[in-house]
């Protein structure tokens, strides 16, 4: 074939199918004969029938190459001529060995793939970025909600807590020695309380997390040290020497590993602990991010509350959690007579809870929407993907009509179809694969801020097999549909047309529009989704947090009892803190307060009114409880309504009780009444405390939360001695107004705090900017999650819609050319294409309605003065969808409209 | 696969080399075929069954590349085996054991 002949010897090039199939199926010396021999036969013909008659015969001759080749090389033992009766799937399976069709199948899928890049890589990128980030949302859900904690028997673990609807809290020190004494339904029940010590090393002080636990804590969880030994209850003995178990980082970054940490002391909160043990690094999710473990020496109080210990239970063998919990409700109710005076709360009760639903939290339903709202985008790519490749089999119906014809068995052009889709898939799942590597370290490292058990996401297998089943899932999607509809025009008239008629069936037209209603009917509840939640979000933005955040620092300070016992060098302290820091240039002024909104409330305390007592055995109203300077209202840019402000005669050793209350508190109480001169019971304590004055409502338990009342008392009222350190007059926030930006002064004010004590830490730094922001921050990542995937999913949905329309009018090209030809307006040609893509795209739209109905219901706790209905959302969103499809829909109808009439039918 | 029976394409193929001396390429053999059944015939299908019955060790094939030297095509030549001969003997009795008996009454209908 490369040399030219002799000018009689004729040279004819065979069809490039044919070479391309001669060249696939024949070695090189027998595809030399028989094009040589053609070649022969046909100079003999055209030397008997001319030229012409000859050329016929030719082009009849290599047609029958391709078909012929591929029926001897399918069906080896078959008969040569082609047997219309189609031999049954079984059969062929049996002729010809399974592993060499799986083979032939595969290699012959990937040149086919190869000859259509474009779309391959289209499929390979839309279905793998699905993959990737289901597989992702896949690892956090697993690992939070599905995996079981890492703990000795896990299911037996149960939170012990304070139930008194709405309200829900730990126990206290009387009810955990109560619970520790009188309980027989659990094999074990241990107490914990969160700590934050300060950790002292030389010059350098530092405020660590960790936890007081008692003796029974590590082994009711079955944790083994690393290092060492753990606590046990010969600790908690009063007089027990102090000791500390700590965990692996900080032993690595303060003590020089686990093994050089073993009998060194670390000095917390002023007092010398021997550390005794080391945790392993990885950790559950009690004692992750935890740096220490110090026994907790819990005695008898004068009263009951605070309720500040996580208390957990063992549940002991055969006993069930509805025994346990009556158990609870029985030693609850015989202790309460013992605090009655002070805690008239008697439908309080106690109750447990699985500790996997404690430690989870409310992430359970952010990430279920993550999960679901990435799962609809794979759900869509792979559709696309599907109505891609049904496109595609239109276009090669030739090549499997032929086949079919040839006696292909139906199975087999579904298996070959179905490899060219496996063939896909795991293109799609290796990009998947690469992005959930990332994703999912990308999560673990930066989740831990917004997700509980963050560090325990990782690639583990139950995430591989998840990867593994949504890519046969996907791939049995968009492999199946155009498989079966592209194998059941198997002898439709693809093979008379001339080559050139690829016209789709009326039943492939049919499938393809129900795929793009499908994916539209899929992609609106996700866009409603989002739109809910970005509206939620903007409504969260603008609720006013009833102060003025702007150019305001704030920081903690705790000062350390063993060296501030003396209730004198605390008042010293803060007041030197105030006029260092006031003195500094860029500072306005300086306040205290100990809560910081908009959600960083220390303390929620019940109370009773003398006008309005709460009747025995009823829960007393409950508010946040944040104790401020007198400046602080000032500084805050917090309205004074009525009343007065706190001032120093309120500092005097014998000053009455006062409290200043919010608006809320006052319009939630007393409605129209005059508030100032009212008189309460504050928790539980015998005097009373009188309000003195109303100032403008401030969010202390978050923006989301609605004005339920502040109840401010003085700074110079707090109490030197309290089970919670950070209700002593020994911690207070630090706020500062500023003149200039807030962190520039950050340094001088560290300086002012070390030239007063250098052992004392400024913790917990930031503007009240910042605070806003964060608090927002969950919600906003979701809304932008959220809002991600939908935009994927309408991308994917538009392509979808776009591609079978631009169809529509390459298959009506010529009923488009005759009806301008005679005389249609190009008007009412754009009105049908456009009409008829509509149509498709109102029936998903709508059918995504109705969804959306269903599903954004659940919702409805991540949202913020929005309903889950919002009529506006979905109106909006079914518009915005609606206009979207309609551009689509009108690039190809104006190509219809400019549609030539006579090039067409001359075509045809 | 040397049991199967021969098909009846296979058949003519195989009677057509034996008619052109036992050894042939296919362009004499399409003629005639063709001739013999007055059809027009594939090519493709003549090539298709000669490489079948090859595989049935009934041909065996060389390619000629001497024979057309200047136009620089190749020829490839089928001969019949050893085994063809019998095999075609025994189609042939099986074919008119079958025919016994009946032909008289096809050529009466005619």
């Amino acid at each position: 074939m490369r040399r030219r002949g002799a000018s009689r010897a004729a040279r004819l090039r065979p069809p490039l199918a044919v070479r391309w199939m001669l060249r696939l199926l024949l070695r090189r010396e027998e595809r030399r004969a028989v094009v040589g021999e053609l070649e022969e036969l046909f100079e003999l013909r055209r030397e008997r029938d001319g030229e012409r008659a000859a050329r016929a015969w030719l082009r009849r001759q290599w047609a029958q190459y391709p078909p012929r080749l591929l029926a001897a090389r399918l069906r080896p033992a078959a008969p040569p001529v082609p047997d219309l009766n189609r031999t049954s799937g079984r059969r062929a399976w049996r002729s010809g060995e399974p592993m060499d069709n799986l083979w032939r199948d595969l290699r012959h899928s990937l040149r086919s793939l190869g000859r259509t890049p474009g779309l391959t890589a289209t499929i390979v990128a839309t279905v793998g970025l699905g993959i990737g980030a289901t597989t992702t949302m896949w690892s956090a859900v697993h690992a939070v909600l599905v995996a079981p904690l890492p703990y000795a028997d896990p299911g037996a673990l149960v939170r012990i807590y304070t139930d008194s609807p709405p309200n829900v809290f730990p126990l206290s020190v009387a009810d955990y020695l109560a619970l520790e004494a009188q309980q027989t339904r659990f094999e074990q029940v241990a107490g914990a309380a969160s700590a934050t010590m300060t950790f002292t090393r030389g010059e350098v002080a530092e405020r660590i997390p960790g936890r007081m636990v008692t003796g029974s804590y590590f082994s009711l969880l079955g944790i083994r040290p690393l290092r060492g030994r753990l606590l046990g209850p010969e600790d908690d003995a009063p007089g027990a020497e102090p000791v500390a178990v700590v965990g692996h980082g900080f032993a690595l970054r303060y003590l020089e590993g686990a093994d050089a940490a073993l009998g060194r002391t670390v000095r917390l909160n002023g007092t010398d602990h021997r550390v005794v043990g080391v945790l392993p690094a990885r950790v559950g999710p009690l004692e992750d991010g935890r740096d220490f473990f110090v026994p907790a020496r819990w005695e008898t109080p004068p009263r009951r509350g605070p309720f500040f210990i996580l208390a957990l239970g063992r549940l002991a063998l055969g006993v069930d959690r509805a025994a346990a919990a009556e158990e609870l409700r029985a030693i609850n109710r015989r202790i309460f007579p013992l605090w009655q005076d002070g805690y008239k709360d008697e439908r309080a009760s106690w109750a447990a809870a699985g500790l996997k639903d404690q430690v989870v939290g409310d992430a359970g339903t952010r990430l279920a929407l993550a999960l679901g709202a990435v799962g609809l985008v794979l759900l869509i790519a792979s559709t696309n993907a599907a109505n891609l490749l049904i496109a595609r089999a239109a276009h090669r119906r030739r090549e499997l009509t032929l086949r079919g014809a040839l006696g292909a068995t139906r199975g087999r052009l579904v298996r070959h179809l179905l490899a060219e889709s496996a063939l896909l898939a795991a293109g799609a799942a290796l990009v998947g694969l690469g992005l959930a590597a990332g994703g999912v370290r990308l999560l673990a490292a930066a989740g831990a801020d917004y997700i509980p058990r963050a560090h325990e996401i990782g690639l583990s297998g139950p995430v591989l097999a998840f990867l593994a089943a949504a890519t046969l899932g996907s791939g049995l999607l968009f492999g199946l549909i155009p498989a079966l509809g592209g194998a059941r025009s198997r002898f439709e008239s693809g093979l008379g047309a001339g080559g050139r008629g690829a016209t789709a069936t009326a039943g492939t037209r049919r499938l393809r529009r129900a795929l793009v209603a499908a994916q539209f009917a899929v992609a609106t509840p996700l866009l409603i989704a989002s739109a809910l939640l970005l509206t939620s979000l903007g409504r969260l933005q603008r609720v006013d947090p009833g102060f003025r955040p702007e150019a305001v620092l704030t920081a903690a300070l705790l000062l350390p009892a063993e060296r501030y016992s003396d209730p004198a060098a605390v008042r010293a302290f803060w007041e030197r803190a105030r006029s260092g820091v006031e003195a500094l240039p860029g500072v306005a002024g300086v306040a205290f307060a100990d809560g910081r909104p908009p959600n960083g409330v220390n303390n929620v305390n019940n109370f009773d009114l003398e006008d309005d007592p709460t009747p025995r055995g009823e829960s007393e109203p409950s508010t946040p409880w944040v104790s401020v300077s007198p400046r602080y209202f000032a500084l805050m840019g917090i309205p004074l309504l009525a009343g007065r402000n706190f001032d120093p005669r309120d500092a005097a050793d014998d000053a009455p009780e006062v409290v200043i209350v919010d608006r809320a508190w006052a319009d939630r109480f007393f409605p129209g009444q005059e508030v100032l001169g009212r008189r309460l019971h504050e928790g539980g304590s015998p005097g009373w405390t009188t309000v003195v004055g109303v100032v403008g409502a401030v969010k202390y338990l978050g923006l989301d939360q609605p004005d339920a009342g502040t109840v401010y008392w003085p700074m110079a009222q707090r109490p030197a001695e309290h089970p919670i350190e950070t209700i002593t007059a020994r911690f207070m926030y630090l706020v500062a107004r500023t003149t200039v930006e807030p962190v520039t002064v950050l340094p001088a004010i560290r300086r002012v705090v070390r030239d007063l004590d250098p052992e004392l830490p400024l913790t917990q730094v930031a503007t009240m900017e910042e605070l806003l922001a964060d608090s927002l921050e969950v919600p906003r990542l979701l809304s932008a999650l959220v809002a991600a995937f939908a935009a994927a999913a309408l991308l994917l949905s538009v392509v979808g819609v776009y591609g079978v329309m631009s169809y529509f009018v390459q298959q009506h090209t010529r009923e488009i050319g005759i009806r301008l030809a005679l005389g249609g307006p190009p008007r009412a040609v754009r009105r049908m294409v456009v009409g008829h893509g509509m149509r498709v795209v109102g029936l998903g739209v709508a059918l995504g309605l109705v969804a959306a109905l269903a599903f954004t219901r659940l919702l409805s706790s991540l949202l913020f003065e929005v309903q889950a209905t919002d009529a506006r959302a979905f109106a909006g969103v079914a518009a915005a969808m609606l206009a979207v499809a309609l551009a689509a829909c009108l690039l190809p109808a104006r190509r219809a409209a400019g549609v030539d009439p006579a090039t067409t039918l001359r075509a045809e | 696969m040397a049991k199967d029976t021969l098909g009846e394409f296979e058949h003519q193929v195989l009677l057509g080399v034996l008619r052109l001396g036992g050894e042939a390429y296919s362009v004499p053999l399409v003629l005639e075929l063709e001739e013999r059944t007055g059809r027009e015939v594939a090519q493709a299908a003549v090539f298709i069954a000669l490489r079948r019955l090859e595989a049935k060790g009934l041909l065996t094939s060389r390619l000629d590349d001497h024979a057309v030297g200047e136009t620089g095509r190749v020829r490839r030549y089928f001969k019949l085996t050893r085994a063809a001969l019998p095999r075609l003997r025994e189609t042939r009795r099986a074919l008119l054991r079958l025919w016994e008996g009946v032909d008289v009454t096809l050529d009466g209908a005619r």
